[in-house]
C-alpha cells in the first residue's frame, strides 16, 4: 500500500473513530464539561472524507477488530450530507440545550449515534456494518428518551422494541448471507454477489427488506418513528429524521443485488414503498403539530426511495443505488434543515418572524419538488429510470401529495408562531440553521451532472419544469379547494395504528400471565419431582427406541 | 454356587430397586421436610444395596467380591451422612426462625403455593 | 500393553488447581478467622497463577494434560485429564473466583460488623470448597469420583445461599439442597449401572467399549435428568430463583456464574464421549427442546420480575437454555467429531461470556441493593446517575446476554445462529433470535431506570468505594472484550479431543 493510500485509508478511518474517541474522552470531567461545544466538530473527518476521497478509498482494521471501511460513489453522497447535518445540528445543540440537565449523557448519546451512523455508510464488512448499524440503533435511545416526559419515554420503548426488532431480523438476514462464504465475515460485496444464487434467497430478501423497512420507516413499520422523531429535542429530531433512517436506504443500497435483477421483490419494494409515500402524506395531514408532521412527511419521503430502489431492484438497474442516494442527500439536508426551523421558528416573533416562516416555506416546498429547488432535481433525476408507466405516475401523484401536506405543514407554522413575542432566535441556532438551508439549496446542484448524467441545462426546460409543476398544482388545488383540514388535523393519533395496537395489549398481557402461572405450577416441589421423573422416563424410553 | 451368588445378587438388586421406589415416593410426595429427609436416605440405602449387587456379580469372576463398589458405597454413605447432616442442621434452623418444618410457609415465591 | 493414562509434564498442575483451594481451607481452620480472608487472597491470586500455567502447558503440549494418581491405571486407580474445554473452564473459574474475592474483600469491608465477622470466614472458607470442588469436576475423568465433586460443589453451594440467615433463603437452600440431593441420587445410580455394566468409571474407557448393553441408555436416562435437575434446566428450576436472589451478591455471582455450569459440562461429556450414537442423538433432541423452552419461558419470566435479583436469576435459566440447543446443531451423534464445529464453538464461548457477564451483572445488582437498599426494578429510577460504573457495567454485560456485538455473547449467538442456518434447523434459529429480543426487554427495563430522571432523585444510603464498582466492571469488559475474537472454530477447544479411540480395557 502506498503512503497516499494508506494516508486516504487513514482519514477514513478518522471519520468512524474521531466521534468514538470524542464519546470516550467524556470520561474526562474536564472535557465533559466542554464536549457540547465540540459537537459539531466530530462530523468533520467525515466530511472531509465524503469531499476529498475519490471513491474506492478503502482500509482494514488490523486483527481483532476485523472491519474494513471502502467508499463508494452512494456512500460518499450519503456520508457528506449527514456529516454536514450532524455538524449543524451539533453546533445547534450546545446553544438550544445550553444550561439543560443531562447534557453529558446527551454528549455522548450524540456522538455513539453520530458514530454509527456514518459509519454505515462507510463499512464494507457485513459483522461491521451489523455494529455500528446496531450502535446507531441503540444509541439513539438516549436521544429519543432524552426529555424523559411521559411522551418521551412512551416513544423510547416503541422505539426501542421495533429497533431491537429490526436487529433480530437483519442478524438473521446476515448469518445466511455469510453461511455461503468461506469467509465468516466476508465483505457485504462478496456476499451480495452470491446472494442470487443462494437457495436461502428469498428469506434472505424478506428479512433484509424487513429489518431496513423498519428503519426507514416503511408502512405499517413505521409506528415509532411519527412518536420517537418529534419527543427527542430539536436538533435530534434533525438528525434522526434526517440522517438515521438512511441507515434504512443505505442497507437496501448495500443489501440488495442490483446487478442482477429480482423482479418480484423489486415489485414487492415499490409497492410498498408508494403505499408509504401515500400513506404518510395522508396520515400526516391529519396531524396537528409541526414536528410530528415532519415525521409523517420522512415516512412519506423514505416511502419514494424505497420505490425508487424497488424499480432498480426489479430492472436490475445499476444506477438506482446511486440515484437513491442522490435522493436521500436532498431529503436529508431538507428534513434537517425543516426541523432546525421549527426551532428557529418557534422563538422567533414579530418582523423576524416572516423571513424565517419565508426560508422554511422555501425548504418545505423542495420536498415537493418546487422547481430549481433540490427536491426538483432530485425528482428530475430519477424520473428517467422510473420509465413513464404506472410507477412513474404514482410518484409524481405522490410529489401532489407532498405538496398537500407541506402546505399544511406551512399553514400550521404560521398558527403557531402567530403569539410569538417579538424576539430572534440565538444566532448559535440560526447560523447553523441558514447553513444546511444553504447547503441544501447548492450541493445538490452541484452533484447533479455525475448523478443523473445529464447537463444541469435539462433541468431548466419547459418539459421538465412541467412534469414538476403539474403535481404540485394539484396538491396546490386540493389544498385549497378542501381547506378543511382544521376539522381533519389531530384526528389521527400520533402513530395511527400503532394507538388501535395498544387498545389491544390487555389480550397481549395475556400470554405472559399464563406463562408466570405456569411456572408457578412447575415450581411446586411434587410437580418439579415428577417432572423430573418423567424425564428420566422421556429420555430412557427414547435411548431404548434407538437402540 | 453360581446359581445361589445370582439368586443372592437378583434379590440385593430387586431390594435395592423397592427401596429406591419407596424413597422416591417419600421424597416427592411429601410436604414434610423431615420425611423429604428419610426418603432420601432410603433412596440412598436402595442404591448402594445395588451397588452390593454389581459387587457380587463382579465376584462371580472368582474374586471374593468386587473392591470398588464397596469403596464406593462406603463413599457414599459418607456422603449421604453429611448431606443430611446439612439439611437436618438447615431444617433445625428454619424451623427455630420460621416455626415450620416445611417449605410452604416460608417460600417467598409466587403465590399459589400449595405443596402436595 | 500400554497404559491408558500416561501422565503428562504438566499434570501435577491439575492436581495443584483442585488442592490449592483445599488447602486453604485447611490453612483456614488451623489459623482461626483473623486469617481467613488473608490466605483466602493468597490462594487466589495462586489459583490464577495455576490455571495460567495450565493454560500455557496445555498450548504448548497441544494435547491433553494427564495425571494419574498414584500411579493407579484405570479402572483401578483415577485418572484427571484436562482438554481444552476444561482448561477454559479452569480459567474462566480462576478469574471469576479471583473478580468475586476481590469484590467480597470490598463488600465486606464496608461494613464494620461484617468485615471479619462470622458471615465474611464462613463466605471465605465455602468460596474455596465451592472452588475446589469446580475444579474437580473440570478435571476428573472418574464418574464416582465427579459424583463426590458434585456434592462437594452442592455442600459448599447451599450455606453460601442461606449465609444471612433470613428463613427466607434458609427455605431457598433446603430447597436447592434436597432436589440437588434427589439429582445426585439419579447420577450415583446411573454410575453405579454403568460400572456393573463395564467394570470401569473412567470415561474414556467406557467410551471405548466396543459393544453397549442395555447399562447405558439406562444409565444415561438417569444421569442426564440428575445433572439437569442440579443445572437447573426449565423445567427443573424450581430452586433456582429464590436461590440464587436470596444469597449475597458475591455468592449469587460464582453460584449463577459457575456453579450450574458443572453439570452442565458433565452432562456435554456424557452426550458427546460416552453416549453411543444413536442414544446421542436422542438426548441432543430432548435436550435442546428443553433448552429452547428453557430460553423462551425463562426469559418471559425474567422479563415480569419485579426484582432486580430474581430477574437476573430468571436470566440464568434462560441463558443456560443455550448451552443445550449446541447439541443438535453441533451434530452430536451423527458421527462427527462436535468438537470442531462453530456450533461447539458458540457453545463453549457462550459457556464463558455468561460466566463472565452474568457474574459483573449479579455483583452490580449487589452494589445497587447496598447502596439503595432494595432491588426493585420500578423503584430505581435514575440510578445511572448516581452510580454511573455500576449502570455501565450492567450495560456491557446486557450487551452480551443480549447478544448484541461487540461482546462474547453476540460471538457465541452468532456462531449458534450461522451453525442453525446452515444446519437447516429454523426453529432454533428463531429460539435464540426470540431469546435476544426478550434479553434486549429486560436488560433494557433496567437500562431504562438506570437513564431515567426522576422527580426525586435516587439517594444512596452508603457511599460505595470506587474500587468495588470497577471489580464488576472489569468483568464486564473481559465479557466485550470476548467479541474479539474471530467467528470460527477455536483450536483451543480441539486440543486433547480427537484420541478418543482406545484400546479396550480388560
Amino acid at each position: 500500500m502506498s503512503a497516499a493510500a494508506s494516508a486516504t485509508g487513514l482519514l477514513l478511518a478518522t471519520a468512524l473513530l474521531a466521534p468514538l474517541v470524542l464519546a470516550a474522552a467524556c470520561l474526562s470531567r474536564a472535557v465533559r464539561a466542554r464536549m457540547p461545544g465540540l459537537l459539531w466538530l466530530a462530523p468533520m473527518p467525515a466530511l472531509l472524507a465524503a469531499g476529498l476521497l475519490p471513491a474506492g478509498t478503502a482500509i482494514a482494521f488490523p486483527v481483532p477488530f476485523r472491519m474494513a471501511l471502502a467508499l463508494d460513489q452512494p456512500g460518499a453522497i450519503l456520508l457528506g450530507g449527514a456529516a454536514l447535518l450532524w455538524s449543524a445540528a451539533g453546533a445547534y445543540a450546545a446553544s438550544y440545550l445550553r444550561g439543560k440537565p443531562g447534557l453529558t449523557a446527551f454528549s455522548v448519546w450524540w456522538l455513539l449515534t453520530l458514530a454509527g451512523s456514518l459509519g454505515v455508510l462507510i463499512v464494507a464488512d457485513i459483522a461491521g456494518f451489523y455494529l455500528l448499524f446496531t450502535l446507531a440503533s441503540l444509541s439513539a435511545y438516549g436521544l429519543v428518551a432524552h426529555e424523559q416526559t411521559d411522551a418521551a419515554r412512551r416513544a423510547g420503548l416503541v422505539y426501542m422494541v421495533l429497533a431491537l426488532l429490526g436487529e433480530a431480523f437483519l442478524l438473521f438476514a446476515f448469518v445466511m448471507l455469510a453461511a455461503g462464504q468461506p469467509d465468516p465475515n466476508p465483505l457485504i460485496r462478496d456476499a451480495v454477489a452470491a446472494l442470487p444464487g443462494s437457495p436461502m434467497r428469498d428469506g434472505i430478501v424478506a428479512l433484509l427488506m424487513l429489518g431496513f423497512a423498519l428503519k426507514m420507516g416503511l408502512i405499517p413499520l413505521h409506528v415509532w418513528l411519527p412518536l420517537a422523531h418529534p419527543a427527542a429535542p430539536m436538533p435530534a429530531s434533525a438528525v434522526l429524521s434526517g440522517v438515521l433512517v438512511k441507515a434504512g436506504v443505505i442497507g437496501l443500497i448495500r443489501f440488495l443485488p442490483f446487478e442482477a435483477p429480482l423482479p418480484a421483490w423489486g415489485a414487492v419494494l415499490a409497492t410498498a414503498g408508494i403505499l408509504t409515500a401515500f400513506g404518510g402524506a395522508a396520515l400526516g395531514v391529519a396531524q396537528r403539530r409541526p414536528k410530528t408532521i415532519l415525521a409523517y412527511s420522512t415516512v412519506s419521503q423514505m416511502g419514494l426511495v424505497a420505490a425508487i430502489l424497488g424499480a432498480g431492484l426489479a430492472a436490475g438497474d445499476a444506477s438506482a443505488p446511486g440515484l437513491a442516494a442522490y435522493y436521500g442527500v436532498h431529503h436529508t439536508l431538507v428534513k434537517g434543515g425543516l426541523f432546525l426551523a421549527v426551532g428557529v421558528a418557534f422563538a422567533s416573533g414579530g418582523s423576524r418572524r416572516w423571513p424565517v416562516l419565508l426560508l422554511t416555506g422555501l425548504l418545505a416546498l423542495s420536498l415537493a419538488g418546487l422547481p430549481l429547488t433540490s427536491g426538483a432535481l432530485a425528482k428530475l433525476a430519477v424520473k428517467p429510470m422510473l420509465g413513464s408507466g404506472v410507477l412513474s405516475i404514482a410518484v409524481s401523484l405522490a410529489a401532489a401529495g407532498s405538496t398537500l401536506l407541506m402546505l399544511h405543514f406551512s399553514a400550521v407554522m404560521i398558527s403557531e408562531t402567530a403569539d410569538n413575542p417579538p424576539s430572534s432566535a440565538p444566532l448559535g441556532e440560526s447560523l447553523p440553521w441558514l447553513a444546511i438551508a444553504a447547503a441544501s439549496l447548492l450541493i445538490p446542484w452541484w452533484l447533479y451532472p455525475t448523478l443523473s448524467g445529464g447537463a444541469l441545462a435539462s433541468a431548466w426546460s419547459l418539459p421538465s419544469l412541467w412534469k414538476l409543476v403539474w403535481p404540485m398544482m394539484l396538491g396546490v388545488g386540493v389544498f385549497v379547494s378542501a381547506g378543511r383540514f382544521a376539522g381533519l388535523a389531530g384526528r389521527v393519533p400520533e402513530g395511527d395504528i400503532l394507538v388501535l395496537a395498544e387498545r389491544q395489549a390487555p389480550r397481549f398481557a395475556r400470554l405472559p400471565a399464563a406463562i408466570e402461572r405456569l411456572d408457578g405450577r412447575l415450581r411446586l416441589w411434587p410437580v418439579a419431582g415428577l417432572v423430573l421423573l418423567g424425564l428420566v422416563i422421556w429420555l430412557g424410553g427414547g435411548f431404548l427406541m434407538a437402540a | 454356587m453360581s446359581a445361589l451368588a445370582l439368586t443372592s445378587a437378583s434379590l440385593f438388586g430387586l431390594c435395592g430397586a423397592a427401596l429406591v421406589g419407596i424413597g422416591l415416593f417419600c421424597i416427592v410426595g411429601h410436604p414434610d421436610l423431615l420425611r423429604r429427609i428419610v426418603g432420601f436416605n432410603i433412596l440412598g440405602a436402595g442404591i448402594f444395596l445395588v451397588f452390593g449387587a454389581v459387587a457380587r456379580r463382579g465376584a462371580a469372576m472368582g474374586l471374593g467380591g468386587d473392591p470398588v463398589p464397596q469403596a464406593m458405597v462406603i463413599t457414599g454413605i459418607v456422603v449421604a451422612f453429611a448431606a443430611t447432616a446439612l439439611a437436618v442442621a438447615l431444617l433445625r434452623r428454619l424451623a427455630s426462625l420460621t416455626g415450620s418444618a416445611s417449605l410452604d410457609a416460608a417460600a417467598p415465591a409466587p403465590p399459589p403455593r400449595s405443596d402436595a | 500393553m500400554t497404559p491408558a493414562y500416561a501422565a503428562t509434564p504438566g499434570g501435577l498442575l491439575l492436581v495443584l488447581a483442585v488442592m490449592l483451594p483445599a488447602a486453604a481451607v485447611l490453612a483456614m481452620l488451623v489459623l482461626g478467622p483473623r486469617h481467613t480472608r488473608l490466605v483466602a487472597l493468597i490462594a487466589l491470586a495462586l489459583g490464577l497463577v495455576v490455571a495460567l500455567a495450565t493454560g500455557i502447558q496445555l498450548v504448548r503440549s497441544q494435547a491433553a494434560l494427564i495425571y494419574v494418581l498414584g500411579n493407579w491405571q484405570p479402572p483401578l486407580g483415577i485418572a484427571l485429564r484436562a482438554d481444552g474445554l476444561s482448561v477454559m473452564m479452569l480459567a474462566v473459574t480462576a478469574v471469576v473466583m479471583a473478580a468475586t474475592g476481590l469484590f467480597a474483600r470490598e463488600l465486606f469491608g464496608l461494613d464494620l460488623a461484617t468485615a471479619d465477622g462470622r458471615l465474611a470466614t464462613s463466605f471465605w472458607i465455602l468460596l474455596m470448597g465451592l472452588w475446589s470442588g469446580l475444579n474437580l469436576v473440570f478435571v476428573s475423568q472418574d464418574l464416582f469420583n465427579l459424583y463426590v465433586a458434585l456434592e462437594l460443589l452442592t455442600f459448599a453451594a447451599v450455606p453460601l445461599v442461606c449465609l444471612d440467615g433470613r428463613g427466607e433463603t434458609m427455605a431457598a437452600a433446603l430447597r436447592y439442597l434436597m432436589f440437588a440431593l434427589l439429582g445426585s441420587m439419579l447420577y450415583l445410580l446411573g454410575a453405579g449401572l454403568l460400572y456393573g455394566a463395564y467394570g470401569t468409571l473412567d470415561i474414556r474407557l467406557i467410551a471405548s467399549a466396543s459393544q453397549h448393553g442395555p447399562a447405558m441408555p439406562i444409565a444415561l436416562a438417569l444421569m442426564i435428568p440428575g445433572l439437569l435437575a442440579k443445572a437447573a434446566l426449565f423445567p427443573l428450576h424450581l430452586w433456582l430463583p429464590p436461590a440464587h436472589a436470596g444469597a449475597p451478591a458475591a455468592a449469587s455471582a460464582v453460584l449463577s456464574a459457575l456453579v450450574i455450569k458443572a453439570p452442565v459440562v458433565l452432562i456435554l461429556r456424557l452426550v458427546a464421549d460416552i453416549a453411543p450414537p444413536g442414544s446421542a442423538a436422542v438426548a441432543g433432541q430432548v435436550l435442546a427442546v428443553l433448552g429452547a423452552a428453557s430460553i423462551l419461558f425463562c426469559s418471559v419470566m425474567a422479563l415480569r420480575q419485579e426484582r432486580l435479583k430474581l430477574m437476573i436469576a430468571y436470566s440464568t435459566v434462560a441463558q443456560i437454555g443455550y448451552l443445550f440447543i449446541v447439541f443438535p446443531l453441533a451434530g452430536v451423534g451423527d458421527g462427527t467429531a462436535p468438537w470442531g464445529t462453530i456450533a461447539w464453538t458458540g457453545g463453549a464461548l457462550q459457556l464463558t461470556s455468561h460466566a463472565l457477564a452474568k457474574a459483573a451483572m449479579f455483583m452490580a445488582a449487589g452494589i445497587v441493593a447496598e447502596a439503595v437498599g432494595h432491588d426493585r426494578i420500578r423503584d430505581l429510577g435514575g440510578f445511572g446517575r448516581v452510580l454511573p460504573l455500576t449502570a455501565t457495567t450492567f450495560g456491557l454485560a446486557g450487551l452480551s446476554l443480549m447478544g448484541i456485538p461487540p461482546s462474547g455473547g453476540f460471538i457465541a449467538k452468532c456462531l449458534l445462529l450461522t451453525a442453525a442456518a446452515i444446519g437447516g434447523h429454523l426453529w432454533l434459529a428463531l429460539t435464540i433470535l426470540a431469546g435476544g429480543l426478550l434479553a434486549g426487554g429486560y436488560v433494557f427495563r433496567v437500562m431504562d431506570r438506570a437513564l431515567a430522571t426522576p422527580a426525586e432523585p435516587l439517594l444512596l444510603r452508603k457511599p460505595i468505594p470506587l474500587r468495588l464498582e470497577l471489580i464488576p466492571l472489569v468483568l464486564a469488559m473481559l465479557a466485550v472484550a470476548l467479541g474479539f475474537l474471530p467467528l470460527e472454530p477455536f483450536g483451543l477447544l480441539q486440543i486433547g479431543r480427537p484420541d478418543m479411540a482406545l484400546a479396550v480395557s480388560p
